[in-house]
């Protein structure tokens, strides 16, 4: 985003990206992330809900953000029944939210190509390290060489595990499903016979899957499930739960497999086959943490063989108070006369394994000694090198993305009664508004073709929204006075002309040098105005005529926005670190902002220049946001808004003089300022770096003035310096010009576009 | 100038600068319309929602403030307050499948069995209000308070449901109790918030969103008193200064901004000059505040108070809320966590209820015997209720517990605006849905609202094209036999 933004993408690429760059031909790993922009919705990851429901409220949060954002358009009652007053009617609206409905949300793996480099490197030199682990195999003690009884040891312990191994396979044979359905969930067959879930979950997930089975020279005598992993699922698979437990986890509760409409009795002395058949929801196989994203075997031998003809039908139900189904599994059955318990391997290992080692490759038995190394218990200590560079090759940098939904799987709108999730009423087909459909020849029916259609030339709407909002950020107040609300509920705009003729020239620049669409361009054209040039004094007499300014008679003058007070005094102090791009970061401030916030969060402050950063790079917890922003009216991030309030209290007063943030920033523009000049000299420097101007005689006199006082009471015991700029020892001269830049951060001047 | 300057307030703050030459003397004035330290620019609703409707009822409300003792994690009514003698014969076998069509739950399926109550219950007092026999203390007050047993709700999740009773949506962003009525009737604490959150138990599930301002100006939300550290944040002078070099601070900063002022003629200026010397009256008034020494024995021991001891903070925090309604805030908001019993009811309940019951109804009898029960609204309850079934889990280890109930249970109310001595509403015999005088959540909120003095339908905020209401869009009204 910041690197869009700099690089002035222009707004209607921009617009396209954020809204369907998965949709795009061939997307760039950007164009993918930037469609996380309709996944900042509010998630309940709360045990027990309904997570078909909350999906449903972050849809409709998605449309409300797109009228604000795009359409200055009010959808709030079109929810629930058609707007009262702007011609939106309720079918209108879920057709709007059709258009926006049909995606998958997923997280994306995000690595920049230093990052793959990174990676590659950390499996190669894995790869180098693997065989040296033989000789790192612990030597008994005994007679004869070290090296000698080390490679002894060795060779029979891994006879031995090859021959355990093997002996704890079956052969398996995969059968296909011939048809397959769910509760709701979307089940696609895959080359290898495995079954793919897509689409929505929900607490309770119920696959039926039919067979044929085939002609087999003996009776079955067990099945097994693969649970496997996948890289489109949760942390990797092999299940589906994306919140509330362990992303990629399921919960396989019951298994009901009927050959020929007959159930099938599983041995009750496996534990397995007890566990999915007791009958108990709450009871059942999940995978232990180690193994997610890796494949699982649950065997289920039967109680009775089954002869292996005609149809065998599996149901398997998932239950938890979350999410938990399968997302990939694959079913096989067996007719060897004992069903075992395998030994968790790759399945490229199990084929070899399966063969005569006679018939084994080199490549063959170089992945079995491999396997053998990378598991047995005598190298876990050796192997430990190797684990952290696993470790540093899975962890992963995630974004939370949208992916369009397989051909077959489209989603289904419906129009919901009284805007209520539980009351879904007719289908309805994705469409803009009926208003707009004049505008346009060819009426979008998709997400991309939607995004399109905002941002093309017989679309005025979005312009005009658009340099709106900048004039409002420069001006302090829009042309239009709500830049959420261009309807007719809404103020007209103070000056029509001026905002169709900027919305002209953002979309087909007549101004020199200005490209279309460019935010940079529109900012530059605001800001070399006459009108934005003007000074911002105001007499009794133009503050009786027009108090609001909304003739534009003076320059524009307000409060600054809660982050750029920040930002500006981090840069007058001389604190303001200029990195850019990487994680948040953590600015001072008290533990006890964020330790009644959601999920018993912790502030790790920062250290260094990210104490200092942009507040932008500042970490923001959606409901419990930054103190020192919240209180100048930056909004929690619950609801997309597009205007701040802007209020004057005194919790704003007792921030910019308590808090530690810019007691800090005082302190160090203190010790940079101070040498062997006059007192007056130190005075306009402070002065000029907060407020910029410089400062009238009178007032130089009393900061001086104020100064000599507090370092009389310094120099007395009165106060403590050392205190007060936080440090073993402090120069009392120093001391109490800090207190003179406090006072400086504290003049309204200091947080007032001037 | 602010933007969100009302347009009634803005006109009187511009006549009233134009009377008296951009002079300071009438600011006070102008935080005092504006209700408190809440909000200076930010002003409160006045007589106007949008439409121009006074939301004001005629002959005011009978309450001055509220305090919320909001019980997070849903106490159980069944063994609490709606006694089912019904379920003790039931116990151990399943409900009726008419009993439970078309119910969703949150972790049980619908077959599970039924659990008795696990208190015995007496009746109380002249009202003969039927209490069970873990909440002594609240029985003795049996006839200060009333009760309504069919509270019902839209959610049946903590963090919704939670969100739900506290800004009437079960979504987080939209205004939050406190901040309406701060919006709307302002606080009459000059040097302290008009809305304080006080919080003990565990984390809540709602989250700050609970006391958030929504689209309501900033201002309004809740601040909560943080249980360590400053109770506001940045309350204390910075280490190393004393209350005279802030003091000289202050008038200096004082002296540069009317200079400003004068030259500038910007009246935003003169709200920040006052806004400075009210933080600075919150300074000396914050400490005096939390000092509790002043609070006689006899006080601390009807609470079962001791500040500063953590493992007392729901007795402390309403010893609190005590001292906060005594100091004109006008909207507190004690929550109190851990009432989450999906296993173990019956512990659970016995833990929890020794931590709340007797100084919850200590702050009933100490605002009774200190004259303000009359003008103080107290309320008591969670976010639902909890099932008539039995929750068990293999994989989650419960037993004996009992899952997320949203269609009925029980929230009891006392003083300004409300008679005391009642039980409202009844539900069937399995106590699992009213039968007489259903109330819901946003009727609730509208009896709050009314004995304030607000009318629920017309107290709203333009956003998003909606008339944003507490209570909702849809008719909401309150509770009419629990006025007084």
């Amino acid at each position: 985003m910041i690197k869009s933004l700099n690089a002035d993408l222009p707004f209607d690429q921009f617009t396209i990206e954020q809204i369907s760059g998965d949709l795009l031909e061939d997307p760039t790993q950007d164009q993918i992330v930037a469609t996380g922009f309709h996944r900042n919705t509010m998630l309940n990851e709360e045990g027990g809900i309904d997570p078909l429901e909350f999906r449903f409220y972050a849809m409709v949060d998605r449309v409300a953000t797109t009228g604000a954002v795009w359409l200055g358009m009010t959808t709030g009652c079109a929810q629930c029944h058609t707007h009262k007053y702007d011609p939106i009617t309720h079918t209108d609206y879920y057709q709007l939210l059709a258009l926006l409905n049909n995606c998958e949300e997923l997280e994306l793996d995000v690595e920049s190509d230093e990052e793959r480099a990174r990676k590659e490197k950390l499996k190669d030199e894995i790869a180098e390290m693997i065989p040296q682990l033989k000789e790192k195999y612990p030597a008994p003690e005994g007679d004869g060489p070290e090296e000698e009884r080390r490679r002894i040891a060795f060779e029979s312990r891994f006879t031995e595990w090859k021959t355990k191994t093997a002996d704890s396979l079956n052969h398996w044979i995969v059968i296909r499903p011939s048809a397959m359905s769910s509760n709701l969930p979307f089940l696609e067959l895959q080359d290898d016979g495995s079954v793919f879930a897509s689409g929505d979950f929900t607490k309770r997930d119920v696959y039926n899957l039919d067979f044929d089975l085939p002609k087999l020279d003996r009776p079955i005598t067990g099945i097994r499930i693969e649970a496997i992993p996948d890289e489109r699922l949760p942390m990797k698979g092999p299940g589906r739960t994306f919140y509330e437990g362990r992303g990629g986890q399921f919960f396989l509760s019951e298994v009901v497999t009927k050959a020929n409409g007959q159930v099938v009795a599983y041995n009750q002395e496996s534990a397995h086959g007890k566990a999915l058949s007791d009958g108990d929801g709450s009871s059942g196989l999940q995978p232990a943490g180690h193994e997610i994203g890796e494949r699982i075997q649950y065997t289920i031998p039967f109680a009775e063989p089954v002869k292996s003809e005609g149809k065998l039908s599996i149901e398997m139900l998932f239950e938890r108070h979350f999410v938990a189904a399968l997302g990939r599994f694959r079913i096989s059955v067996t007719t060897d006369e004992s069903v075992k318990t395998p030994v968790p391997l790759e399945q490229a290992v199990e084929e070899i394994l399966h063969r005569d080692s006679s018939t084994w490759s080199d490549a063959d038995q170089s992945v079995v000694l491999n396997t053998f190394l990378l598991s047995c218990e005598e190298l876990a200590e050796a192997r430990k090198p190797i684990d952290q560079k696993k470790g540093a090759i899975n962890s992963r940098t995630r974004t939370l993305i949208f992916q369009p939904r397989p051909e077959g799987n489209p989603r289904v709108t419906h129009r919901h009664h009284r805007g209520e999730f539980l009351s879904p009423r007719e289908v309805v087909e994705p469409a803009i508004p009926e208003l707009f459909l004049s505008m346009t020849e060819k009426p979008p029916r998709d997400r991309l073709e939607f995004a399109r259609w905002l941002v093309c030339d017989d679309n005025p709407l979005v312009a005009r929204v658009v340099v709106n909002r900048a004039w409002m950020a420069f001006f302090g107040r829009g042309l239009v006075v709500t830049p959420e609300d261009f309807g007719t509920q809404s103020e007209p705009p103070s000056h029509p002309e001026l905002l169709d003729w900027l919305a002209c020239e953002l979309m087909t620049p007549t101004t020199a040098g200005m490209k279309p669409w460019s935010m940079k361009g529109l900012h530059r054209l605001i800001v070399t105005s006459a009108t934005y040039k003007q000074e911002s004094k105001v007499d009794e007499a133009g503050l009786a005529v027009d108090p609001l300014n909304e003739w534009l008679g003076r320059g524009p003058s307000y409060r600054l926005p809660a982050e750029v007070v920040r930002d500006e005094m981090l840069a007058a102090s001389g604190l303001l670190s200029k990195k850019m791009y990487g994680p948040s970061v953590y600015p001072p401030q008290p533990e006890s902002v964020v330790s009644d916030a959601y999920g018993g969060f912790k502030w790790r402050t920062s250290t260094g220049e990210d104490r200092y950063r942009r507040s932008l790079y500042t970490f923001s917890k959606r409901t419990a946001p930054f103190a020192a922003y919240t209180v100048f009216d930056a909004p929690t991030g619950e609801n997309c808004t597009v205007k701040r309030g802007r209020s004057n209290t005194p919790l704003q007063a007792l921030t910019l003089l308590n808090d530690e943030m810019y007691l800090e920033m005082a302190r160090h523009v203190a010790a940079i300022s101070v040498d062997d000049v006059s007192d007056d000299v130190i005075a306009t420097r402070l002065f000029r770096r907060f407020l910029v101007r410089p400062p009238r005689p009178d007032e130089v006199d009393a900061l001086v003035n104020y100064y000599t006082a507090q370092k009389a009471r310094f120099d007395s015991g009165e106060l403590a310096a050392a205190k007060l700029m936080n440090l073993e020892k402090a120069d009392a001269r120093v001391a109490s010009w800090m207190l003179v830049a406090r006072v400086i951060m504290n003049l309204d001047e200091a947080i007032v576009k001037p | 100038m602010s933007e969100f300057l009302h347009p009634l307030l803005a006109r009187t703050r511009r006549q009233l600068f134009a009377d008296c030459g951009l002079g300071l003397g009438k600011i006070a004035l102008a935080s005092l319309m504006s209700g408190g330290i809440n909000a200076l620019t930010s002003p409160t609703a006045q007589a106007f929602d949008g439409h121009g409707s006074d939301f004001h009822l005629p002959g005011g409300g009978k309450a001055k403030r509220v305090i919320y003792l909001f019980m997070a994690g849903a106490p159980s009514q069944l063994d609490l307050f709606d006694n089912k003698p019904e379920l003790k014969k039931l116990e151990g076998k399943p409900l009726p499948p008419s009993a439970l069509e078309g119910q969703r739950f949150a972790f049980i399926q619908p077959d599970a069995a039924v659990l008795g109550p696990r208190f015995e219950f007496a009746q109380h007092g002249q009202s003969g209000a039927e209490i069970s026999s873990i909440l002594p203390h609240l029985s003795k007050i049996a006839d200060d308070i009333s009760f309504v047993k069919t509270v019902h709700t839209d959610h049946f999740n903590h963090a919704p449901a939670q969100l739900f009773v506290n800004t009437g949506n079960g979504v987080p962003g939209r205004p939050s109790m406190g901040s309406w009525v701060t919006y709307g009737i302002g606080s009459e604490a000059e040097d302290l918030p008009g809305f304080v959150v006080l919080t003990s138990g565990a984390n809540l599930s709602g989250g700050a969103a609970m006391w958030g301002s929504g689209m309501l100006p900033s201002s309004h939300q809740g601040v909560p008193f943080r249980n360590s550290g400053d109770p506001i944040l940045h309350v204390s002078t910075p280490p190393g200064m004393d209350q005279r070099a802030q003091r000289e601070s202050l008038d200096l900063i004082r002296s540069l901004n009317e200079q400003r002022l004068s030259r500038q003629g910007d009246p935003e200026i003169a709200t920040r000059i006052s806004a400075y010397e009210m933080a600075y009256r919150m300074q000396s008034r914050v400490p005096e505040l939390m000092d509790t020494g002043g609070v006689t024995k006899e006080t601390l021991d009807l609470y079962g108070a001791e500040p500063g001891n953590g493992k007392k903070a729901f007795a402390n925090n309403c010893l609190m809320a005590k001292r906060l309604a005594e100091r004109g805030v006008r909207f507190i908001q004690l929550y109190h966590a851990n009432w989450d019993h999906h296993s173990n009811v019956e512990g659970g309940l016995r833990a929890q209820c020794g931590e709340t019951d007797q100084a919850a109804a200590a702050l009933i009898i100490d605002l009774k015997r200190s004259g303000m029960l009359e003008d103080t609204l107290v309320v008591w309850g969670g976010e639902f209720g909890r099932t008539p079934m039995v929750e068990a889990s293999a994989v989650l280890n419960r037993s004996q517990g009992r899952d997320h109930h949203p269609h009925a249970y029980t929230v009891w109310m006392a003083g300004g605006g409300i008679k005391p001595g009642l039980t409202i509403g009844k539900t069937d015999e399995l106590g699992m849905k009213p039968v007489e005088d259903p109330v819901h959540v946003h009727d609730l909120q509208a009896t709050v609202l009314h004995c304030l003095g607000i009318d629920n339908s017309k107290l709203s905020f333009r956003s998003g094209g909606l008339n944003v209401r507490l209570t909702g869009v849809e008719e909401h009204h309150p509770v009419e036999k629990l006025l007084a």
